[in-house]
């Protein structure tokens, strides 16, 4: 059995994603707007309201310091998701952009890897302008900061692939509506807003099998320079998620569209 | 020489249910072919399966003589596909949607710019070139469609329902267009309808499918020809209390409240015209509707 992943022609997936990236070029004021918006308020209510109230470091930082790296990952990666479920199922249904593309050379695999590689692009666009924020609200200390694009875009890999293998299995789109109920409570457990040392043993279990808790900590170490050696597992972790659900993703969209 | 297509014993299932059951056909390079049926009767999965978008459970599938399972990527350059249902992108503006689809194909910027112009031309849409698409008429969404689907100049045009759901001055247009390109281009047309009239208005070659199986194969007047006569007279709604009339050699046939007549000449109807006095009447060579009525008609009845 091949694999799905080896039948992406990258040129094809470069085609596919210079279309999205035409689109949002004409949309990209208002594109950039929530993105910018979101984060800053969530500094205040976050970093001000909820911070006013803890006095004591967390982990070793600032209250302030410690939730910056929640902020951006969870604006960055709930960015991707939106683009591969919603945006990719207008894309999917009721537009049949897919459609259109598969009348030409392009293969299924090779224009759900566009897809994937336009979402991880807008969540990392998006990463460039909310990072400047993280610095001015003094949640990021290290000179380290930029590298924080790297365990996003394979977070952004991770939960972008999956939400297109989801797309791509689902006929009513008011299902997403449980893909969200979930990813949003597990943005509460995946050591965004405190650590995941609090939370009860069995609830810490799950936590750390969440991809997101990952991607958060390593931004984290990146944000403020905490480097451990966990993290290289972590690494691993989230490159063998991005290997699994890509190649979930591209079978998926293939079993939806050629049928 | 090489056939556009050639299908040989063909099937497609979907899970137990048989959309295709074993069908064989080609179609010549050059020539404008029809797949004709009713809603279900196969047409849209046989194009599909052409169009390499749903691979085949059974049988021999060649385009240009390259077989379908293994050469998807070169048959898929070689064709220019009209969905039945319109998906131009309604995020670019009339140009854009060429622009970006020529990348698909990998076309030079340069020439891309240049084909998109001489089609936009040949589509006369210049003027709309900078409009979002759905600010066009129904007419020139599909006009747009088929300057996309000859962008990278295909040997062979899939037309699927190419005029479905527009007014007749549309329709005439792009028969018009699609001869022009047949013609001129020597383009190879396949195309699925459920519309006689374009049809045989523009096929050379047909096939008539039913519940997944080829029920007509040939030329659409040899069709006509052998399988009705010459010529019909019409009889638009004639009320129940009205018998129909028993002629020698004439055939009946009852579609609703209208009575259809079969000879093999006018002469032979013409005397009927008086039995019906000043109704609604048509006298009319007979077409390939006339054939597919009398083969799925179940209220037809020969008296004559």
């Amino acid at each position: 059995m091949t694999l799905s992943i080896l039948k992406i022609d990258l040129i094809d997936a470069k085609a596919v994603w210079q279309r999205n990236f035409l689109v949002y070029r004409r949309l990209w004021k208002t594109e950039l707007i929530a993105p910018i918006i979101e984060p800053i308020f969530t500094f205040f209510a976050f970093g001000f309201g909820v911070g006013s109230l803890v006095a004591a470091e967390v982990q070793g930082m600032s209250y302030l310091s410690f939730v910056g790296a929640g902020v951006l990952a969870f604006t960055v990666l709930m960015r991707t998701i939106f683009e591969m479920t919603y945006s990719a199922y207008f894309r999917m249904v009721y537009q049949s952009t897919y459609d259109a593309i598969l009348a030409t050379p392009i293969n299924a695999e090779s224009l759900a890897a566009g897809e994937i590689l336009w979402a991880v692009s807008k969540g990392i666009i998006d990463c460039l302008f909310i990072l400047p924020l993280v610095v001015i609200f003094g949640s990021a200390t290290s000179i380290f900061t930029p590298l924080a694009v790297l365990p996003l875009t394979l977070g952004c890999i991770v939960l972008g692939s999956c939400s297109l293998g989801l797309t791509g299995r689902i006929f009513d789109i008011g299902k997403f509506n449980v893909f969200f109920a979930f990813f949003f409570s597990t943005i509460f457990l995946c050591g965004a807003w405190f650590p995941i040392e609090l939370l009860p043993g069995w609830l810490q279990i799950i936590a750390y099998t969440l991809p997101t808790t990952a991607v958060i900590d390593l931004t984290r170490a990146c944000l403020n320079e905490n480097f451990a050696s966990r993290h290289i597992y972590e690494t691993i972790y989230l490159l063998a998620a991005s290997l699994f659900f890509t190649e979930w993703a591209l079978r998926s969209i293939r079993e939806r569209m050629v049928i | 020489m090489i056939k556009a297509i050639e299908a040989i014993a063909l099937v497609k299932n979907f899970g137990v249910q048989r959309a295709v059951n074993n069908i064989s056909f080609h179609v010549e390079s050059g020539e404008t072919f029809a797949i004709l049926g009713e809603n279900g009767a196969g047409k849209s999965t046989t194009m599909r399966m052409i169009a390499g978008r749903s691979p085949l459970t059974s049988g021999i599938l060649k385009v240009d003589g390259l077989s379908i399972g293994t050469k998807g990527r070169h048959i898929r350059l070689i064709l220019g596909v009209v969905p039945q249902e319109n998906n131009l992108d309604p995020d670019l503006n009339v140009r854009e949607n060429l622009l970006v689809y020529s990348k698909y194909f990998r076309i030079q910027k340069f020439e891309a710019e240049k084909r998109c112009d001489a089609l936009l031309d040949f589509i006369k849409l210049t003027d709309k070139k900078d409009e979002k698409v759905e600010h066009l008429s129904g007419g020139m969404k599909r006009r747009l469609i088929i300057a996309r689907a000859l962008l990278h100049r295909p040997k062979i045009l899939l037309l699927d329902e190419p005029t479905t759901g527009l007014d007749p001055n549309v329709r005439q247009e792009i028969w018009e267009k699609l001869e022009e390109l047949r013609r001129e281009e020597n383009l190879t047309i396949v195309i699925s309808t459920h519309y006689m009239d374009e049809a045989e208005k523009l096929a050379r070659r047909l096939i008539v499918m039913s519940r997944g199986k080829i029920v007509i194969e040939g030329f659409p007047r040899q069709i006509i020809e052998e399988r009705v006569k010459k010529f019909a007279l019409e009889i638009r709604e004639v009320e129940l209390s009205i018998k129909p009339q028993n002629i020698k050699n004439v055939l009946f046939q009852k579609r609703g409240l209208t009575h259809l007549y079969f000879a093999e000449t006018p002469d032979e109807l013409t005397a009927l015209m008086n039995y019906y006095g000043t109704r609604q009447m048509l006298l009319r060579p007979s077409n390939l509707e006339d054939v597919f009525l009398q083969m799925t008609d179940f209220d037809s009845s020969s008296i004559g």
